[in-house]
């Protein structure tokens, strides 16, 4: 396993805790939303930053108290195919305006990786067969859209195109 | 038509690029074919039987003149010859080798056309009426809402892997030649009470093994809020589908399991809580699209046109051929002319590389250089001077397209079948063909009158069997092509699914049984009954007597 952002494998020191293991002092944790439910006080109090993970099924209604306090989230496709943590992104981004680390997880593929920063994806834990030249490929594929991004670093064509009207 | 700007043209070029990559990378064995294949369908290219099928885009059916000669020469240089325009409006080249697909593309983008999302699980290609702009019932042309959606679904970050796929309609008429009520989302263009242009919205109709007539779920959507309102339908549908079955992912199936109810709550809950104005059309834009469909330079012309009243009354074939397939024009001394792609004994909706050359030609000279496809496989001059239609008229007969059949019996809409395609199971064109044949004289199709015959391969119902006022359905039976009938499904506004009358017929017998079925009809029709008029009058049973005997 790595971690890569758009440009290619950056440090990472998250460590998964599982729901039966203590809580640790210090470090980064990453817990399922379970554990984060029942034992959110000693997580915040002990671990240095706290991380969720969940896949596309979760309400997030359960983790919106959360978000404050909340340094990564970790949404995971369930296969390559699954769509919904696509609009789990905007919503954490555009809806409940959460600013932290926001990292798919599960079998996607480099092609992806430009929608998934486009719905506000930051980073991306990936295995070893993951190919770093062709995510920069792909994250440079397109330069323009006509949606807004859910962290608009760029106008959208319809912006470009009406650039005096707000 | 619609022009594409520099923005426009950069997305499909740089489209081009990723796809030309990836195939690549594919044939390096860096990527899986299972990875590699929701990439190819999203970019329009199958796996078929024989080889690669590619379906290129043809937004909301709109052709120029242009791009319908680029079409013709694709199909010279990498097909056989030939293509197929297909229900959504598209066109289909069945003979294609994946390592000449980059190329193909690219001679594809020199013309402003793609294969873009003509497959997978994503947004298609948006369709619409065929006389858009042109027909005299439009409340706002519905041309101006699918190239807003079409830009709006083009690479969509949140809705490109969707449980399954999605297909949106738009008519600006009251009478639908779209299907709208057949499709995921239909869009019916409408004036509230205030006069105000919007959209009733239908959500949930489909085909398939599951054949779900579209619930209302909205009356009037103001025209403005278009695109958030979609994105909370996609959103909920995408959040909320199920992934666990393919059978059972499309949006039709949600709204059921939730109950309409339920399902509108969710969509006006998410929608009121979305930022509305960020996803929206600025109407700078709207405006920006809808010059693009401003009316082309009509001449203002008197009628009654001499010429063209004279050749009617002179001409019986040419007066036939007008009563079928010239369609009002909402300008004075104008028709809209279907050209027909169903000669007898032909493959619906195919044509040949010199048939669409001289098509081109004739909407240059004739139509200012635009085609439409319509989705029953025929094609559109939208905009021919009556005087100049017996001219029209006589060029279709040189290449084989001027068959007077315009929503008569022989008008069929078939599906590819078992000649090509990988999920029938049984062949849908040689059926088309045989009923085309048996009905070949004009005479007896006139005195039919309006009819559709829709024919599927398998019950995933690409040819539209259950809005059939006859529908078939090839079904598989112990490795044998059987038939099944169903009677009384329709397209239109006043949509239905037809009902399978009883046991199915072999391939020798499936012709007889369609005959009878047409004889009971003539039989039992009252003064200018059509046919749909008559089984919604009488019902199933004298058909089912006729086929099966009394009980």
């Amino acid at each position: 396993m790595a971690v890569v952002d758009r440009n290619g494998p950056i440090a990472d020191s998250w460590k998964r805790l599982a729901d039966d293991a203590p809580v640790p002092q210090g470090g980064s944790v990453i817990v399922s939303l379970a554990r984060l439910k029942s034992d959110d006080n000693a997580l915040f109090a002990a671990a240095k930053n706290v991380g969720v993970e969940f896949a596309g099924d979760v309400n997030l209604e359960e983790v919106l108290a959360y978000l404050p306090r909340l340094s990564l989230i970790v949404a995971r496709l369930t296969t390559m195919r699954d769509g919904r943590p696509f609009s789990i992104g905007r919503l954490l981004r555009e809806r409940h305006g959460y600013k932290g680390d926001l990292r798919a997880a599960g079998p996607f593929i480099p092609d992806q990786v430009l929608f998934l920063l486009r719905v506000g994806f930051t980073t991306f834990e990936v295995d070893e067969g993951f190919s770093i030249d062709a995510l920069k490929r792909a994250v440079a594929a397109f330069t323009a859209w006509y949606q807004r991004s859910a962290t608009p670093a760029t106008p959208t064509v319809i912006e470009l195109r009406h650039p005096g009207n707000k | 038509m619609y022009l594409y700007d520099n923005f426009d043209q950069t997305i499909t070029q740089q489209r081009i690029g990723e796809f030309r990559d990836q195939v690549q990378r594919r044939l390096k064995g860096e990527l899986t074919e299972e990875q590699f294949r929701p990439l190819r369908l999203m970019n329009g290219l199958y796996l078929q039987l024989h080889a690669y099928m590619l379906r290129v885009a043809v937004p909301y059916g709109t052709l120029s003149v242009v791009q319908l000669h680029k079409l013709a020469d694709i199909a010279t240089k990498y097909d056989r010859g030939y293509a197929h325009f297909t229900t959504r409006q598209n066109i289909q080249y069945n003979w294609i080798k994946l390592e000449q697909m980059p190329d193909l593309l690219a001679e594809l983008g020199s013309v402003e056309m793609h294969g873009n999302q003509t497959s997978g699980n994503c947004i298609r290609n948006v369709t619409a009426d065929q006389f858009s702009g042109v027909a005299g019932d439009e409340i706002d042309d519905p041309r101006v809402a699918s190239e807003v959606i079409r830009q709006w679904s083009t690479f969509h970050p949140e809705f490109a892997w969707l449980p399954r796929k999605f297909k949106i309609a738009v008519t600006g008429a009251a009478h639908d030649r779209a299907a709208i009520q057949f499709h995921d989302i239909g869009l019916q263009i409408v004036r509230n009470e205030a006069s105000e242009v919007g959209y009733r919205v239908f959500v949930g109709g489909g085909m398939g093994r599951t054949p779900v007539i579209a619930t209302e779920v909205r009356a009037f959507l103001p025209k403005d809020e278009l695109l958030s309102y979609l994105e909370a339908i996609l959103r909920v549908y995408n959040r909320y589908g199920r992934r666990d079955n393919m059978y059972k992912a499309r949006i039709k199936i949600l709204v059921r399991e939730l109950g309409a109810e339920e399902f509108i709550r969710q969509v006006e809950e998410e929608w009121q809580a979305s930022d509305r104005a960020l996803v929206n059309l600025p109407p700078a834009e709207e405006d920006r699209v809808r010059k693009f469909f401003a009316d082309p330079p009509y001449e203002k012309i008197a009628v009654p046109v001499a010429a063209f009243e004279d050749a009617r009354k002179n001409d019986k074939a040419f007066a036939r051929w007008v009563a079928t397939n010239v369609h009002t024009h909402k300008v004075p001394g104008y028709g809209a002319v279907t050209i027909s792609l169903k000669p007898p004994g032909g493959i619906p909706g195919d044509a040949t590389d010199k048939q669409m050359h001289a098509v081109a030609d004739l909407a240059e000279k004739y139509s200012f250089s635009e085609v439409r496809v319509t989705h029953v496989q025929n094609l559109v001059l939208p905009y021919v001077k009556l005087a100049d239609l017996h001219a029209v008229w006589q060029a279709l007969g040189k290449i084989g397209f001027a068959d007077a059949n315009i929503g008569l019996v022989s008008d069929i809409i078939a599906c590819p079948g078992l000649d090509y395609c990988a999920l029938a199971n049984a062949r849908s064109i040689p059926i088309a063909q045989q009923i085309s044949e048996r009905f070949a004289d004009l005479d007896r199709q006139h005195d039919i009158g309006p009819l559709q015959i829709k024919i599927s391969g398998c019950i995933n119902a690409c040819g539209h069997h259950h809005a059939g006022h006859i529908g078939i359905l090839g079904v598989d039976k112990a490795g044998v092509e059987f038939y099944q009938i169903t009677l009384g499904g329709a397209a239109d506004e006043n949509a239905a699914i037809g009902t399978l009358i009883g046991a199915g017929f072999s391939g020798d017998d499936i012709l007889g049984a369609v005959e009878k079925v047409i004889d009971t009809y003539l039989e039992l029709r009252q003064s200018g009954e059509t046919f749909i008029d008559a089984y919604r009058r009488v019902g199933a049973a004298p058909f089912k007597e006729k086929l099966y005997g009394r009980r």
